[in-house]
């Protein structure tokens, strides 16, 4: 398997989404190919970027305290609102299904696999893995064990 | 709300831990590679097959605030309203997490050693550098469209 495959939220995302989301990708890595002094500034925005998580959640809490303030004080039958979140919630976290997904998703809202997937692409890109020691042979000891 | 002043996204969580909790998380992802640089291809794989299955913060953490929202929701419906008292706190919890990176599990979960989903990150590219899919994949000759279509093999495989 590999790291995208693993990822669940990409697995229910559809395909000319995520190809329109790999696309920006693709297009960031060659503007770093362009202009390699942006690689460091793109890793810092890529730390920051907000990644599907945290805005599912901010968007739940958001959602479910309005849900439990209309059940408190307006009428009951709109806690049905919470309770549609805690559910969607707890799908979200145990499949990577969630109502909102496929907005957020053509919103490019990327997961964090997808960060990493760009942050490690850059770092290799720059050069991070060329320097290290190669290998080639049958695997050494490590010396510190 | 000016979301600038905000904790990046990705580092919120290890920014509101103790550095030494941090501290012990890193040494242990290092000390994992470094017992895996005499690993054979075959037990990198199963490595990174276990980092795919790894429960991040994240998830661990939607996955305890729902049940909970729902349990308080039903008992606050059936037994007692007070009890919607809980999945309002959760749900605050859950927001100040979104936000700021810390909620009241979070301390918990890290001295248990979950990690962010950077965390875990860094120790599958670590091992993939051990394997050597970076190898190679940097030469500056060829045309841009190339390069980029190499290095995003050598992270996705």
């Amino acid at each position: 398997m590999t790291v995208i495959a693993a990822d669940r939220a990409r697995r229910h995302t559809a395909r000319s989404v995520l190809r329109r989301i790999d696309g920006v990708t693709v297009d960031h890595l060659a503007a770093a190919i362009d202009r390699p002094e942006s690689v460091g500034p793109r890793l810092a925005e890529l730390d920051a970027e907000w990644d599907l998580d945290r805005t599912i959640e901010t968007e739940a809490a958001v959602m479910g305290l309005v849900g439990l303030a209309l059940g408190t004080f307006v009428n009951r039958k709109f806690l049905v609102l919470p309770a549609a979140v805690g559910t969607g919630v707890l799908l979200f976290g145990w499949f990577g299904v969630y109502p909102l997904l496929p907005l957020f998703r053509r919103l490019h809202i990327r997961t964090g696999g997808d960060i990493q997937r760009e942050r490690y692409a850059l770092k290799a890109l720059r050069g991070d893995f060329a320097e290290l020691p190669t290998d080639t042979g049958p695997k050494s000891p490590a010396p510190m064990n | 709300m000016d979301l600038s002043t905000l904790p990046a996204t990705s580092l919120r969580v290890e920014r509101s831990t103790p550095p030494a909790v941090n501290e012990r998380i890193r040494s242990l992802t290092d000390a994992e590679i470094l017992r895996l640089e005499a690993a054979d291809d075959q037990e990198l794989a199963a490595r990174l097959v276990e980092l795919d299955h790894e429960w991040d913060v994240e998830r661990l953490l939607q996955v305890n605030a729902s049940v909970l929202v729902l349990l308080g929701l039903a008992l606050g419906a059936t037994r007692d309203r007070r009890f919607l008292v809980l999945p309002a706190a959760v749900f605050s919890f859950f927001a100040q997490h979104a936000l700021q990176g810390w909620c009241p599990p979070i301390p918990m979960f890290r001295r248990l050693g979950v990690r962010t989903q950077r965390e875990i990150a860094r120790e599958r590219f670590a091992i993939k550098a051990l394997r050597g899919d970076f190898d190679g994949v940097t030469k500056a000759d060829a045309p841009a469209s190339h390069r980029v279509r190499d290095i995003l093999k050598a992270v996705d495989t």
